[in-house]
Parts: C-alpha cells; structure tokens; sequence
C-alpha cells in the first residue's frame, strides 16, 4: 500500500512541479503569473478537447501547450507591455478562462447525453529500471509527463544557475536598471519568460484531463494552479525548492485520495480533501527566511 | 465633472462595449445571430417588474464582497478570500436563524455573521502583521477550507432531518429578510448593502481609521514614521473586509435561499474582485457596478432559457469587460500624460 501511495504522489506531484518551475522562472524576472489557475484549466480543456477529437494524446498536449501560451500572451501583454497590476489582472483572465471554457465545451460537444472520456496517459514501465525492487514502481512506472520532470529539475536548476541565460532572469528579478544599461530589454526577457511558462503550465493542465482523469470538467483544476503558485513561494524562488515542495504536495494530495477510498476512517472526508490547502496555509505562516525576487510584482517603467 | 471623471466614464463604457462585441463574436460560433442574442438579452432584463427585482437580487450579494475586496485594496492588501469568509457568514446566518425562530434571528444573525466571518479574515491579516505571512496566498487557500468546512457541516449537523441532500432544514418564514417591494423576490438586504457601501465609504474618507488604512496602503513606511502602526491596520482591514463578505451570507440564507445548500453562488467572490476594479474601487461606484453585474445574470439566464445560448456567456462577457477595464486603466493614464504635456508646452 505505501509503494502505491508513493507512486501516486510521484504522479500528482507532476502538474505542480510543470506549475511551480515555471512560475519560479517567471518570478526571478519580476513577473507573478497569476492567471495560473486560468492557464491550467485553459490546458485541461485543450488538451482534453483536441486529444477527444483527433484521438492523439501526443497532440491533445501540444494544443494544450499552445493554449497556455496564448493566455500567458495576454497576460503578459498586459501586465509587461501595459504594466498593469499582476493580481488583479490574473484574476480577471481566471475569470475569463473560466466562462471561456464552459462556453467552448458547450460549443464543442454541446450538452452530451453521457460523460465523454478519453483514455488517459498510459504508464511506461521502463526496462530493467522497474524491475528494482519498490523504487521501480514508485519512479519508473510512470507516464511520460512524469518521467519528464526528472529531466525538467536539473535541467531548470542548471539554466537558472550555470547559464547566462539563467543570469539575466534573476538580474531581471533584482536589479532591472542594471540589465537595461546592459543592453537587453526587461520588457523582453520578462515576456518570453512568461510565455514559456504560459507553455508549461498548459501542459500541467493537460495533465488533469488527459493524463490522469480522461475527461474534463470546469471544476477539475479546483485551486491546483494556486497550489503551484504557492510552492514557488515555499520552495524559496528555487528549481530544488520547488521539486521537494511538489512532492510534499503530491503526498498530501495521494495521501487524500487514499483516505476518501478508505470508509474505515475516522475522521470526515472533507479534511483530507482541504488537507493540501491546510498544508500551504501552515507552511505560509512557519517559512521564516525568504528570498523574494526584490522587484517581483513590479512593472519596470524606465525614467527618461 | 472634471477630466479625470469624465476619461472613467469613456473607458469603462468603452470597456463594456468592447466586451459585448467579443461575447457577440463568440455567439457566431453557435450559428446564432448576435444581434438578436442580445436583444433578447436586454429586453428580456426589464420584462417585467420581478425580473427588473431579480437585477437588484443578484446585485446584493456582489456589492458586500466587492466592498470586501475594495476595503482592504485600499490598504493595499489583497482578500482574495471573500468566497470562504461568505460561506463562513452563511454558515453563521443559518446557524442562528434555526437555533431562533423567530424575527430576532435577523439582526443576530447580521452581528454574528459580520464577527465570525470578521474574526475568520482577521486571522489573515493578523498572520500578515506577526509572521510577515502572504496574505494573498493565505486568503486564497482559506477559500477551499471553508468550503470544505461548509461541506462537512452540510453532512452532519447542519443536515435536513430526512437526510437526503446536502443541506439544512428551510428556515422558518418569520427568519426571513422582508420584502421591499411587492411581486419581487428584491428583500431588505438590498438596502442592507447599500447603507454598508455608504459607511464604508464614510470609513475610509471620512475618520480617522480610513486615512490611516489609506496611508498605509500608499506608503506603508511613511505612515509608520508619522505614527501609524502597519500591523494594526493589517488585522483591522481583514476584520472589516471579512466582515463585509460575511453579510453576503446572510441577504443569500435569510434573503433568497431561506436554507443553506451545498455548492451555492460558487463565484461571488471571484466577480466581487471584478466588480471591485470595475469600479476603481469606490465603494458608491461597485453599488452600481453589481447593479450592471446583476442585470447581466439576469439577462443572461433568460437568455439561455430563450435562445439556447448557454448562459456561460455571461461569464464570458464578465471576463472581456474586466480585461478591457484593466486595459483602460493604461489609457487614461496615456491621455492624462498627453494633457500634462499640452500644458506644459503651452506654458513654454
């Protein structure tokens, strides 16, 4: 039973991590993506639409990827290119792609007589790797989305870090005059970061419907993008941070799952479910030491 | 009316505007002729005097959660959590009104549910003011814990005797707010809700609190150094804002549903926050900013009875106006640079 409820959190901690890497990316520039949750649920429907229609999950992802990055554009062309307030305009584009993709399922499917469902991601076990006794299952039993994330962290950890690519993103974040004077626009790096997040976290929304549940509803997100958001904060604006941050998370989200199933428990289900969201709140209030990007929120306006 | 006033008025009406033609846009893709979508929307919202109450209605709630939302903005602080501290005020309201049967459960049920949802938010703002906690984030994920506190309620004690649905016993009629106008379902916490814009109005621009809720929120330092204490304000403009959200519960349980529901208004809060930048945040204009809100529910659920558009447009249009709105927020500061420059060369 545990190998199983490590192996779950394996996989729920997938979307989060594609949701929390990118938003740490975005907020080393200076940029809060909160349309996040907007941007999942705008990938769920995508992805799930596309991979319904032309019965290709591989294509359901990459619409879901497009998806994202058209609302990451909007929100960028806002928030950068405008320099409108990041919180208020993430929630009006939340609402937005919330009435959006209830209208396009109703444009699309109509009012189905039964549930339409695809099937999910299938789970790969990889040669020999599997056959290691419990890790075998809990890492290398997994669907593609997930095996990418153990290439996504180093690789994200050794861009931010090792490259100058990662240097102009975190300068970005602290000190934008001194990128300015250096010849490179904010407005740019700031935008096309953004709009790569946009990317990924379309394709953690795809992970909801298509990879996981097989269907989609308006609901089926329910806060897991804030949850990302959140864990870019708890994991200190790192790509390390975030990756053990997504698997706490993948565990209390599994852990839920299990207990739901399991009617011997004692305590009501309802806690379980608020159990992640419990979780952040807690962590939120203990974290002490942060290292907040020092012009995150801020629009750079360049004096004259 | 001077210039600034005037480029709020353009801007938001052109903001509207521009969001009706995008929603007509999107009706084409149903094969249905926007034109006539939208007469039937606008003629269907003043059809009668109920449908013209049922605008007023759907207003009262949106106009407390905005005021939430507004109210701690002020001092530049985000409540993102009106949704939670609303079900936390409903679970209040019916609380109190099936423990009293009787008409003192009215204004029992308004103290109480404006304290508890008070105190709930005043948790955020006092984690802000001790541990330096995000209160954005807190009040966010405190949203999903009250509704998942209501469900439990909802399942166990709170639950109707005979135990079928998710929710309580009706209340009983005296409980109920009254009516104000005749043939309506339009009750008193309409007028609940606009005596609150007012004080809340007269709060911020007219003690001592509001300037230094205002002060805080402009510059948090500054205002430290002539006095002020941040941490204070924190707590106290959760309490209030908490407090606001709250009484939506009460004009929903006493006003509208005389029960408590499972899964009831899911997106007061979210268009609280819309409504809240629709209307610059002042609190006399968010009175008619839900009023406009409301008219659009109204029209839109009729709609979607009378023509098969689904009334998910509505949130649609909601969206596209919020967006265009923050988008005249850029314009009008281009045209009042535009006029400082005039001035200025004209000067030379």
């Amino acid at each position: 039973m545990i190998v199983n409820l490590l192996s779950r959190a394996m996989m729920m901690s997938t979307p989060l991590l594609f949701g929390s890497l990118s938003e740490v990316f975005s907020e080393r520039t200076g940029v809060m993506v909160t349309a996040i949750e907007g941007i999942f649920l705008m990938g769920a429907w995508a992805g799930f639409t596309a991979a319904y229609i032309t019965g290709s999950l591989a294509l359901g992802i990459l619409f879901a990827a497009l998806a994202g990055l058209s609302v990451a554009i909007l929100y960028a062309f806002i928030v950068v290119t405008l320099k409108q307030h990041q919180i208020v305009t993430g929630t009006a584009i939340n609402i937005l792609i919330i009435g959006l993709c209830s209208f396009l399922q109703r444009v699309v499917f109509g009012v189905p007589l039964s549930p339409l469902t695809v099937e999910p991601l299938k789970k790969i076990a990889l040669p020999l790797l599997s056959k290691i006794p419990l890790i075998g299952t809990i890492f290398f039993n997994q669907n593609i989305l997930t095996y990418s994330i153990y290439i996504l962290v180093p690789l994200g950890f050794f861009i931010l870090y090792k490259t100058s690519l990662g240097l102009v993103i975190r300068s970005t974040g602290e000190n934008p005059e001194a990128v300015d004077v250096s010849g490179i626009s904010v407005s740019k790096v700031r935008f096309m970061t953004v709009a790569a997040s946009g990317i990924m976290c379309g394709i953690a929304g795809a992970f909801y419907s298509i990879g996981y549940l097989g269907m989609f509803t308006t609901n089926i997100i329910g806060g897991r993008g804030w949850i990302a958001f959140a864990i870019c904060f708890l994991g200190n604006w790192n790509p390390i941070g975030a990756f053990i941050g997504t698997l706490i998370f993948g565990l209390a989200e599994a852990f839920a799952i299990l207990m739901q199933s399991n009617s011997a428990t004692m305590l009501p289900n309802e806690l379980f479910i608020a159990l992640p969201y419990i979780l952040t709140i807690i962590l939120t209030i203990s974290r002490k030491s942060f290292n907040v990007p020092s012009k995150l929120g801020t629009a750079y306006i360049k004096e004259n | 009316m001077d210039k600034k006033t005037r480029d709020i008025l353009i801007t938001n009406f052109l903001a509207i505007l521009l969001g009706l033609i995008l929603s007509g846009i999107m009706v084409l893709f149903l094969k249905k002729n926007p034109l006539q979508v939208f007469g039937i929307l606008f003629s269907s919202m003043f059809r009668d005097g109920y449908t013209i109450g049922e605008i007023f209605v759907k207003a009262t709630p949106l106009i407390f959660t905005a005021l939430a939302f507004a109210f701690t903005f002020k001092a530049n602080l985000f409540n993102i959590g009106a949704q939670g501290q609303f079900y936390i005020g409903s679970i209040t309201a019916v609380t109190v009104s099936l423990l009293i049967p009787s008409p003192f459960a009215i204004p029992l049920a308004i103290i109480f549910s404006f304290l508890i949802s008070g105190i709930w938010a005043g948790f955020i703002g006092f984690f802000k003011s001790k541990f330096k906690a995000n209160e954005f984030l807190i009040s966010m994920m405190s949203t999903y814990v009250a509704l998942n506190f209501m469900n439990y309620l909802l399942r166990t004690t709170l639950m109707e005797n005979k135990g079928e649905y998710p929710q309580t016993e009706s209340l009983v009629k005296s409980t109920w707010l009254f009516k104000i106008v005749p043939h309506t379902r339009l009750h008193f916490g309409f007028i609940l809700a606009v005596v609150a814009a007012i004080i809340v109005w007269l709060i911020l621009y007219r003690t001592t609190l509001g300037f230094r809720i205002r002060a805080v929120g402009q510059n948090q330092e500054a205002a430290r150094m002539s006095g002020v204490n941040p941490e204070r304000i924190y707590i106290l403009a959760f309490f209030i804002s908490g407090g606001l959200a709250g009484l939506a519960g009460v004009t929903e349980v006493n006003g509208v549903q005389h029960m408590l529901l499972q899964g009831f208004n899911p997106s007061i809060g979210a268009l609280g926050i819309g409504i809240a930048i629709l209307a610059n945040a002042h609190p006399i204009g968010i009175i008619f900013a839900s009023i406009l809100f409301g008219a659009l529910h109204v029209g839109g659920t009729i709609m979607g009875q009378l023509s098969g558009v689904p009334s998910s447009i509505i949130n649609l249009m909601e969206g596209f106006v919020m967006v265009f709105v923050i988008i005249s927020y850029f314009v009008r500061k281009r045209w009042e640079q535009n006029r400082e420059k005039k001035l200025l060369k004209e000067g030379i």
